[in-house]
């Protein structure tokens, strides 16, 4: 259970260009559930993943995951119960290792890392049978370094590696944005089973429409860093990509009235 | 012969230097100056105690983990208050200079009346042959000492070698490694990399400050100024050694870094002895290392031309 209570973050506090990014968020996602962050751009859904995976502190408000309190704890702290893929492909995997050696590091994470062989023959067939799940024929490819495949092979590489250790908390951030619609299905496929199979607590950030119709049972719209739609239940399983768009537009039109025109209408009409 | 030698044995304990180098510069990514600094601090220390009549191979320890604190110093005002690479390494440098005078208390120490590592080691092969001061080696007849001290380097070159290549491969220096390619990655999947880069610049100053030890007791002196542009040298070497082996893969590239330093020395001797003025040493190995950054770009910009010019015929 992930239970997020008023957070708020400001970039660049006390200069002109200061930025409230998030504003009191507060947001609870049981045991198990998969829901999904929708929102314009700049509408702070990104950083709402990072402020929960501690990539920066918080101004206010607290973070807990499971009773555990993170909200003070560093970021490699949070991540030994928090998996999470990005946007690109080229930030979860380390790109001049070896394909065996970035899933052995996954392997490794919550265990002290001492002065065993990161690669001995066990951990090898652990990887290997783990990567032919996957069905991409990578696991012929365990001496390759990462580097030189393709994008939607290094996602799914890092899905695995994020949930090789089922974490408390999975966070997705637009992980196919940036594959070709071939790949991002693939990926998307690939994400609904492992969650579902292993029943992972998830918080996913997308940009698809067909994506947040077809996945999750809820979905939470962000608008200038406050949750302004939280969609659950059957109200939600009814959901279509009509309907969000339609949301989606509204508040866009909403959002060319600025404050004080606004207060100048009511003002006038009320 | 002796010029052949003694840049061989030079070569050989540089190449700590080198692979200290390769680990900050290569593994991490991190521009570490510290070296400049360690070098001297390594052969400081060890000289001090060996006049304090320290076992040397007590004082050469002393001298490296001396490094190890260095390294330790540059690495946390980088991880802890958040200081660029380059300055951190430049300030524990220049802090270096006085705590290495107050450590020697004057500007040299020689060491050739001590009993130093090369001395123990020429007595120790000198008891295996007998009396003679010179040893027969393929029809040449070479002093015990430098044959003594070439072989004491060779061995312990090779077995650094293979412990760093070894540890590289465990857990831990995976994650090391892992940090310098990938460190967002590295802090997703649970590591702390600040205590990694710690970590990684001990290891790295450390094997500079034992070069630094063991280069002290075979010339026979430490110098304060000795460290001197020792960070461009090692750069150098680590050059060489990646045209050498041409390959990233951990093994060859540490190998390659202990054959490149050889190389380079044997280089810098050749020319020495052709008449390049030693002033302009400094000057021709930045030069060397300039060229060596630029040539890739270089090359590529003369292969496009000259497909440019092909498809033009
Ligand atoms: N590190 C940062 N420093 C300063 N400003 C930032 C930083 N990260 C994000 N912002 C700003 O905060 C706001 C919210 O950004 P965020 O990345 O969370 O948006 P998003 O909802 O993920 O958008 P997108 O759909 O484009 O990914 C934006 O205006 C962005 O410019
Ligand atoms: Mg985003």
């Amino acid at each position: 259970m992930l239970d997020i209570k008023n957070i708020s973050v400001t970039f660049s506090p006390g200069l002109p260009n200061e930025l409230k990014a998030l504003r009191c968020v507060t947001l609870q996602i049981p045991e198990g559930s998969f829901a999904i962050v929708i929102g314009t751009n700049g509408s702070g859904k990104s950083t709402l993943l990072n402020a929960i995976a501690g990539v920066f502190p918080v101004d206010e408000g607290c973070i807990r995951l499971g009773g555990t309190d993170l909200t003070r704890r560093p970021e490699h702290w949070r991540a030994l119960r928090i998996g999470r893929v990005f946007q690109n492909p080229f930030s979860g995997t380390a790109p001049n290792m070896t394909v065996a050696e970035n899933l052995a590091l996954a392997a490794q994470r919550g265990r002290a890392r001492g002065l065993g062989l990161a690669l001995n023959r066990q951990t090898r067939n652990l990887i290997r049978n783990r990567l032919e799940n996957l069905k991409m024929g990578l696991e012929n490819r365990l001496d390759t370094p990462i580097g030189s495949l393709s994008g939607g092979q290094r996602q799914a590489i890092t899905l695995l590696m994020a949930t090789w250790n089922k974490p408390s908390l999975l966070l997705l951030d637009e992980h196919t944005a940036a594959l070709d619609p071939q790949s991002a299905a693939q990926i998307v496929q690939l994400t609904n089973e492992i969650v579902q199979h292993n029943q992972i607590t998830t918080l996913m950030v997308s940009h698809s429409m067909a994506q947040v119709a077809a996945f999750g049972s809820r979905v939470v719209m962000m608008h200038q860093g406050e949750i302004i739609h939280d969609v659950s239940g059957p109200s939600k399983q009814r959901l279509r990509a009509e309907d969000l768009l339609a949301i989606f537009e509204e508040v866009r039109r909403g959002d060319q009235l600025d404050p004080s025109a606004a207060e100048l209408l009511r003002q006038r009409y009320v | 012969m002796n010029l052949l030698l003694s840049a061989l044995t030079i070569g050989l304990i540089l190449s700590l230097l080198a692979l200290g180098v390769y680990i900050s510069f290569r593994i991490f990514d991190f521009a570490d100056i510290t070296a400049d600094g360690s070098i001297t601090l390594g052969a400081a220390v060890a000289a001090v105690l060996i006049t304090h009549h320290v076992h040397p191979l007590w004082a050469t320890l002393a001298g490296a983990l001396s490094g190890g604190f260095a390294g330790a110093a540059t690495a946390l005002l980088h991880v802890r208050f958040r200081i660029h690479p380059l300055l951190s390494g430049i300030l524990v440098m220049t802090a270096l200079y006085s705590m290495n005078l107050h450590i020697m208390g004057r500007s040299n120490i020689p060491l050739i009346s001590e009993r130093t590592l090369a001395s123990v080691a020429e007595q120790w092969i000198g008891t295996c042959r007998g009396g003679s001061p010179f040893i027969n080696f393929l029809g040449w007849e070479i002093p015990i000492r430098d044959a003594a001290m070439l072989a004491a380097m060779f061995g312990m070159i090779t077995l650094a070698g293979i412990v760093l290549d070894l540890f590289f491969r465990t857990h831990l220096g995976t994650a090391m490694r892992a940090t310098g390619d990938n460190a967002q990655m590295m802090r997703a999947l649970g590591v702390d990399t600040g205590r990694m880069i710690i970590i990684g610049l001990i290891i790295s100053n450390s094997l500079i400050a034992l070069s630094g030890a063991l280069l002290a007791q075979y010339q026979g002196f430490t110098d304060v100024q000795m460290g001197i542009g020792m960070v461009v040298w090692g750069l150098a070497s680590v050059i060489m050694g990646e045209s050498l082996v041409r390959s990233r893969q951990l093994g060859l590239a540490i190998m390659g870094a202990i054959m490149g330093s050889v190389l380079f020395r044997l280089l810098v001797a050749i020319a020495l002895r052709w008449g390049l003025n030693p002033n302009d040493l400094k000057l021709i190995t930045a030069l060397f290392v300039f060229a060596a950054l630029t040539s890739p770009r270089l090359l590529a910009w003369i292969e496009k031309r000259r497909r440019a010019a092909k498809q033009l015929n």
